[in-house]
């Protein structure tokens, strides 16, 4: 019978701090067994249970594209005791994973439009992995346009890919900080006021992903620029255990984070008075 | 219908002791709660429920998920015999379909393998329920609220009636009536049997109060999230979570690793929306952070969300709940006071 609260042994194969301060560390990790990496198959936007033996487990977007094959690539900032066990990991070391669970975000609706990625802080896991997924598939989709944001420079993720999207014409990138710091040349100010400075086209689907007050805030500008609900989509994150529908502390109304989402459009979050 | 006599009893138990692994309620200390027999003595079914439901049977309060060493994880695959429940009464029967619908698969994706709970479907799916009529129901008990009753057989594999210590059965599924088909130590029951155990039904449908209408009430709690009704109806809670222990329907869990050195187990373990731990996250943000805002998500799933995602209430009426509160907490009075609360004004919702 399939069991779902197995975890396949993955080997962590790179670590990289994403900020001075190393609170922030992105792991590469490859199958140690082939059956396992010719199973897992999966989108942009779904996420991991992250199993530490002996610790427990955190759930994680997944940060790679599934066009970088036989790796999976998570982001964990160093908060409690199971991200404080995975930031002790050391190359070569076997952890284990669970997933992919939940949905993704909707890469196939996307095809021929144009789409506008909204990210804030570290959340922008899942939507690296959606923009890589979308630039691999480059001529699919119409104009894409970035707005990620972070209260300072050390706290952008995916800084030496961030200089080479900001080097491409097919994409428009737009990094902001919160408050300004000697030799940032790019946008300062929230996430929510560069968008509207942006204002990208209401025909675009937008895809929002950050802290709850990040969304709270980009929301009405999105829709004052004239968005439609259904074309805004986000992630959500709760603390998801088994993230297979059954323990119960991910509901948000009557849906579950972790099978009826991550993904949500706002169509569907609207009338849901929990979500944010 | 079939009949066992009084001292065929025990004969019966035995029959079954050969095939299946029985539970039944048995007494610990004042109270009983369902436990693996080896001998029909342990048995004592009484007039009415246990004071705790079968719930753990088939979903321990703590149950080992698999156990790791330095080498990987590792699942106990021993083979059990079926299991065969004994002396269940019909507000557990429906309860334990109710948590079939949660563990068995997902409504989002039926079909999909990774959603069906291993550990659920392998004591569950070949499982028995005797399902035996409440000849005295409690003054706690509300399953009559759901359109059951104390002689509901919904739900049974075999229901069983006992009328002056004797048994009268009746196979409802398929796999009751093929169980009581190979059993030896049954009779037919006779008309005077029928006419007893009807007499019986009679007199334990007397004892229920009368029920409340709660056909609106999924409506209407679709429109009070915002109504400061919550607040008085949540206000005496101590969010001990003692309701939803001893809840036939409550199935939230933790799931949590116990070892050192390497080597240990992953459990999973009862939980509850009640604690504010429950939704709590390593950054500290808490989306439940309030007792008013747990109180109303259990009610909330108990009788809308689980009715918009499978078509009932998650509650059967079996008042263990208003039994166990320490503050007198009653769920009926929760409900009667969402049905009677008069909306002033419409509120936005505030997305």
């Amino acid at each position: 019978m399939c069991n779902g609260y197995l975890p396949i042994q993955m080997k962590v194969e790179k670590i990289l701090a994403e900020n001075p301060d190393k609170t922030l560390k992105t792991f590469d990790l490859s199958f140690v067994n082939e059956k396992d990496r010719d199973e897992f198959s999966y989108m942009p936007g779904q996420f991991c249970e992250f199993s530490m033996l002996g610790k427990g487990e955190s759930p994680f977007g997944i940060a790679s594209s599934p066009t970088e094959k036989d790796i999976l690539k998570f982001t964990v900032n160093r908060t409690g005791s199971v991200t404080k066990e995975i930031h002790y990991l050391q190359p070569g070391d076997i952890v284990g994973i669970r997933g992919p669970l939940g949905n993704w975000y909707p890469v196939e609706k996307f095809k021929g439009a144009d789409v506008v990625i909204i990210g804030g802080g570290f959340a922008f896991t899942t939507l690296r992995s959606m923009l890589v997924y979308m630039l691999e598939h480059r001529s699919d989709y119409g104009m894409i346009t970035v707005i990620y944001g972070a209260r300072n420079p050390d706290l952008l993720i995916y800084k030496d890919e961030l200089k080479e999207w900001d080097k491409r014409d097919d994409l428009f990138l737009h990094l902001t900080i919160d408050k300004s710091v000697e030799g940032w040349t790019k946008h300062c100010g929230f996430v929510p006021t560069i968008t509207k400075e942006v204002a990208p086209d209401p025909n675009s689907w937008a895809v929002v992903c950050g802290p709850p007050i990040m969304i709270k805030f980009t929301l009405p500008v999105l829709k004052e620029l004239g968005f439609a609900d259904d074309k805004i989509y986000t992630s959500l994150e709760r603390r998801m255990k088994c993230g297979i529908g059954k323990c119960g502390r991910c509901g948000i109304g009557s849906k579950y984070v972790c099978i009826d989402g991550p993904v949500f459009s706002f169509e569907e979050l609207k009338n849901i008075p929990e979500a944010f | 219908m079939l009949k066992v006599k009084k001292d065929k009893i025990n004969g019966l138990i035995g029959e079954f002791l050969k095939d299946y692994l029985v539970f039944a309620p048995v007494k610990d200390g004042s109270r009983s709660k369902f436990k693996k027999i080896t001998d029909p003595a342990e048995i004592s079914t009484g007039t009415v429920k246990s004071e705790r439901s079968p719930k753990d049977v088939f979903f321990p309060q703590s149950e080992v998920l698999f156990e790791y060493d330095t080498n990987g994880v590792r699942i106990s695959d021993n083979e059990e015999k079926p299991y065969l429940l004994w002396g269940v009464r019909n507000c557990d029967t429906k309860s334990i379909r109710m948590l079939d619908k949660v563990f068995g698969n997902a409504h989002q994706a039926p079909d999909k393998d990774m959603y069906k709970d291993p550990y659920w479907k392998k004591k569950y799916d070949t499982s028995v329920i005797f399902n035996f009529a409440c000849t005295a129901p409690l003054s706690t008990c509300f399953c009559n609220w759901f359109g059951g009753g104390p002689f509901d057989e919904t739900g049974s594999d075999v229901f069983v009636v006992e009328t002056d210590g004797d048994l009268i059965l009746k196979g409802v599924s398929e796999k009751g009536k093929a169980l009581l088909e190979k059993l030896s130590v049954t009779i037919e029951a006779e008309k005077k049997d029928e006419e007893l155990a009807e007499t019986a039904k009679k007199k334990a449908e007397e004892m229920m109060s009368k029920p409340t209408d709660i056909s609106n009430l999924f409506e209407k709690l679709s429109t009070v999230w915002n109504e400061p009704v919550w607040q008085k109806l949540a206000a005496k809670c101590v969010n001990c979570g003692a309701c939803a222990f001893i809840c036939p329907t409550c199935h939230c869990f933790d799931v949590s690793d116990e070892g050192k050195n390497g080597r240990g187990k992953r459990v999973r373990l009862w939980d509850s929306c009640m604690f504010p731990i429950f939704t709590m996250e390593a950054s500290g943000h808490n989306p439940r952070g309030n007792s008013t805002q747990r109180v109303k998500q259990r009610v909330m799933h108990k009788f809308n969300y689980f009715m918009e995602n499978y078509g009932s209430h998650l509650c059967t009426g079996c008042g263990r709940c208003i039994v166990v509160c320490p503050v007198n907490f009653d769920i009926r009075e929760v409900i009667k006071g969402i049905l009677d609360h008069k909306i002033k004004e419409k509120v936005q919702a505030d997305v």
